[in-house]
């Protein structure tokens, strides 16, 4: 795998020192200095204008943070989901890659380890973990992302190797796997945080704290209503030439290529969209609601999508019961894999207002709506906790005279939530883990919780087999 | 060029597609136009699995690229006061690395920092940090992000061993990989913006990335060096064609064509005529057409200017990172 980037760093021609600022002089005389390198010359003489520049003002720069703890981690699955975890964490500082574990050597491994190397970072890649693990000794973080029916196992080892784990949502795919996870962390003492990222991102933080919390800007919630709709894609397919051979994908509990491209659409490995999407949302619920729920009803089907390659509903629909600290709520809940239509929200409704969020920084990234009958949000205003309204077209109609219509309800003023994210969406969660490895912080969404979350998600698919309303036991969600 | 502005008809067209025998079409929208492949000679589901991948691609690049994105790398350093740094990925730092050459190369008049200029912002390659030295940096990455897109996702198709593709976004930033069997190259065209039926130049292409930058009626360009409307061109095209075997690869970095050729047509929209004309000169490989302004619509003659010939790149693959 080093093959490639010795490839690419080989043959550096002398580079003849950066570009020298040209004037208007030299470009009608013709570029005199610059194409030796030609119009690809930014691969070779990178670095020279920027130790120029650093020369040039020496002082400058605060120096990084030099006694930061560097924490040692590896990546163990190195597909979709692990490269988002690396690009966040590269954004980290004080986060060294020691090792990288994918069973897919010829692409995500070598992918991975190149894009880590071109970071100056030095990680030893590995097709199995438990090979890892009696490796490297010198890890103190191991960040899980393989496919859910690997969590338990590969979460447990590493808790045992004495790792603290980051894992990736849905903790498991089934409540056994779920379980074992929590005993091992209580067992072993290390961290153990479940990525339901939201619970770190700094709008849901200011939401839950500030608007819901202190401000109780949306009175008793009642309802809730939340979606995930995604447009009909293709299968995710590999490249022919990196196809991983039968054995291994066997070994590792996978019938074919198509299979462990898919995972998430079969039984036993993954499950289906309601966990893979709903899961992060239904978290939400659970947690703004301040309780887990009491009851579930659901219907779902594989309507559209090929039962030979899906064996998950592409379709659910469920209704939750809460038994909150404020007393009782429903909550709905959709995914549909057929039909994009609105993206994915959470929308809470209180007798005094509205919250619509989402993690997007796009869309529905936080409109909150006050009932025309609610205490003003003026003081809230002045606080910052929540934009001035936008001015509502209806009451500008009435101001200038036009006759309102008593059949419809005032408009409620629209607010938004100005908190916003900066950094890419799983960076927060991630830097929560790394400061609890420090001691500076409480894990935002330790083992229990997320395995409230797996309860209350996992039930759903059993729901849709009962036909009928599921209760849940206050017990159901302790270990 | 503009990224607010959508922009699904650069100037570069496909002539006669449907001649071109056995080709498959995928759509996708991102960075506010269209991104397409055409695969030719290729299973359909296969071919639809790996346009895909590209696409999925497109829209990463697109999050950690856009200055629409809030969260994306370049909103940072938007965000970034004097003496401030944003940690970056990978594709914000090379395109900044090429923006920042073109730059050099163009003596300002390709600058992706609107107001501040390019030199308010310094690039650490090693550390992938960018400081900002001045107030209100502003950087736009709409002149080269399209064009680095393609290079990315023409290498991803070669990975999937579809060498025989074509790939664009908004027909204003493309690369045409090997050709469809029987055919030498891809036929495209170049035609005017104020009358897109008036082809100007017709083109066979093989391992060439090809970039259009145009003026429709009502739009205007700055002159990043003065701050004023630019004038006298309607067009400019770029072609450059993929390092070959004999250029060697870059220090880590990927040799991206197709970013370079839309970074210079937008140069090459503001340079003086004879300012792009002594760039292409010394230009082994880069041929440009420059379309200036017509005495009455639709009448103005193309110049074509020429680099000094390369070698003809035998096997791209061989030089790039073309693997995972």
């Amino acid at each position: 795998m080093a093959d490639e980037d010795d490839k690419r760093k080989g043959e550096i021609p002398t580079a003849p020192g950066a570009p020298p600022k040209l004037g208007r002089r030299d470009l009608l005389m013709g570029l005199s200095t610059v194409p030796a390198l030609g119009l690809f010359g930014y691969a070779w003489s990178r670095q020279q204008q920027y130790r120029r520049g650093r020369a040039a003002a020496a002082a400058a720069t605060p120096a990084a943070a030099a006694d930061l703890q560097e924490i040692n981690v590896a990546l163990l699955g190195a597909g979709a989901q692990g490269q988002v975890l690396m690009e966040a964490m590269l954004r980290i500082p004080g986060v060294r890659f020691r090792a990288v574990c994918d069973i897919w050597t010829e692409y995500n491994l070598r992918r991975v380890v190149n894009t880590l190397k071109r970071f100056k970072q030095e990680p030893n890649g590995y097709a199995d973990y438990r090979e890892m693990l009696d490796k490297e000794k010198e890890l103190d973080a191991v960040i899980v992302a393989t496919p859910d029916f690997w969590h338990a196992q590969h979460t447990s080892a590493a808790l045992k190797a004495g790792k603290h784990v980051y894992c990736e949502k849905e903790m498991s795919n089934t409540l056994e796997g779920a379980r074992s996870m929590v005993l091992a962390q209580r067992e072993t003492g290390k961290l153990l945080q479940i990525g339901h990222q939201r619970r770190s991102n700094p709008r849901y933080l200011h939401c839950y704290h500030k608007l819901l919390g202190e401000a109780k800007l949306l009175g008793r919630i009642v309802t809730v209503n939340g979606q995930w709709n995604r447009a009909v894609a293709p299968d995710l397919g590999a490249p022919d030439r990196y196809a991983i051979p039968e054995a291994t994908l066997k070994q590792y509990g996978f019938k074919d290529m198509h299979q462990f491209r898919n995972w998430r659409w079969y039984k036993g490995l993954g499950g289906g969209p309601i966990v893979d999407l709903g899961s992060h949302q239904i978290d939400i619920y659970n947690w703004f609601l301040g309780a887990p729920p009491s009851g579930v009803m659901a219907s779902g089907g594989l309507l559209y999508h090929d039962p030979k390659t899906h064996e998950w509903h592409d379709t659910v629909m469920v209704v939750y019961d809460y038994d909150t600290p404020a007393g009782p709520a429903k909550a709905y809940y959709q995914t549909q894999t057929t039909n994009g239509s609105q993206g994915y929200y959470e929308s809470f409704m209180g007798d005094q207002g509205t919250l619509i969020i989402s993690e997007s920084e796009l869309n529905y990234a936080g409109q909150l709506y006050r009932d025309p009958n609610a205490p003003a949000w003026d003081d809230w205003i002045q606080k910052r906790y929540v934009s001035a309204p936008k001015e509502q077209e209806a009451k500008e109609q009435s101001e200038s005279g036009a006759v309102a219509d008593v059949r419809e309800s005032v408009a409620p003023d629209q607010h938004t939530v100005p908190v916003s994210l900066r950094d890419p969406y799983h960076q927060p969660h991630l830097q929560n883990f790394f400061d609890a490895i420090r001691g500076k912080a409480a894990l935002n969404c330790p083992a229990e919780i997320g395995y409230e979350s797996a309860v209350s998600v996992l039930k759903v698919n059993d729901a849709i087999d009962a036909k009928c309303r599921l209760p849940f036991k206050p017990e159901d969600f302790k270990v | 060029m503009r990224a607010d502005t959508p922009d699904l008809d650069g100037g570069i067209g496909l002539a006669g597609p449907r001649e071109l025998g056995d080709l498959r079409r995928f759509s996708h929208e991102a960075m506010n136009t269209v991104f397409e492949v055409y695969a030719a000679n290729a299973d359909a589901h296969y071919a639809a699995q790996a346009a895909q991948a590209a696409f999925a691609l497109v829209d990463r690049l697109e999050g950690e690229l856009s200055r629409f994105r809030p969260n994306s790398d370049i909103s940072r350093i938007n965000h970034l006061t004097p003496g401030e740094s944003a940690r970056v990925g990978e594709a914000a730092l090379e395109c900044l690395l090429i923006a920042r050459h073109l730059y050099d190369l163009t003596d300002g008049a390709f600058d992706v920092a609107i107001g501040t200029g390019l030199p308010s912002l310094e690039i650490d390659a090693d550390t992938f940090l960018i400081r900002a030295t001045g107030d209100g940096v502003l950087v736009d990455l709409g002149g080269i992000g399209k064009g680095y897109a393609v290079d990315l996702m023409a290498e991803l198709l070669e990975d999937w061993g579809l060498d025989r593709a074509f790939v664009h976004a908004g027909f204003s930033s493309a690369l045409a990989l090997e050709s469809p069997a029987d055919c030498d190259g891809w036929p495209l065209t170049l035609s005017d913006p104020a009358e897109r039926s008036r082809v100007l130049a017709r083109l066979s292409m093989r391992q060439t990335a090809l970039s259009a930058s145009g003026v429709r009626k009502g739009d205007h360009i700055l002159d990043p060096r003065t701050g004023t409307p630019v004038r006298g061109r309607q067009a400019a095209w770029v072609a450059l064609p993929r390092p070959g075997a004999a250029t060697p690869a870059g220090h880590g970095l990927r040799l991206a064509p197709a970013a370079v050729a839309d970074a210079l047509t937008t140069a090459f929209m503001v340079l003086r005529v004879e300012e792009s004309a002594a760039l292409c000169a010394r230009s082994p490989g880069l041929e440009a057409w420059l379309l200036p302004d017509g005495a009455s619509p639709g009448t103005a003659e193309l110049i074509h200017f020429s680099g000094p010939a390369i070698a003809p790149a035998i096997d791209a693959r061989e030089t790039r990172d073309s693997g995972p």
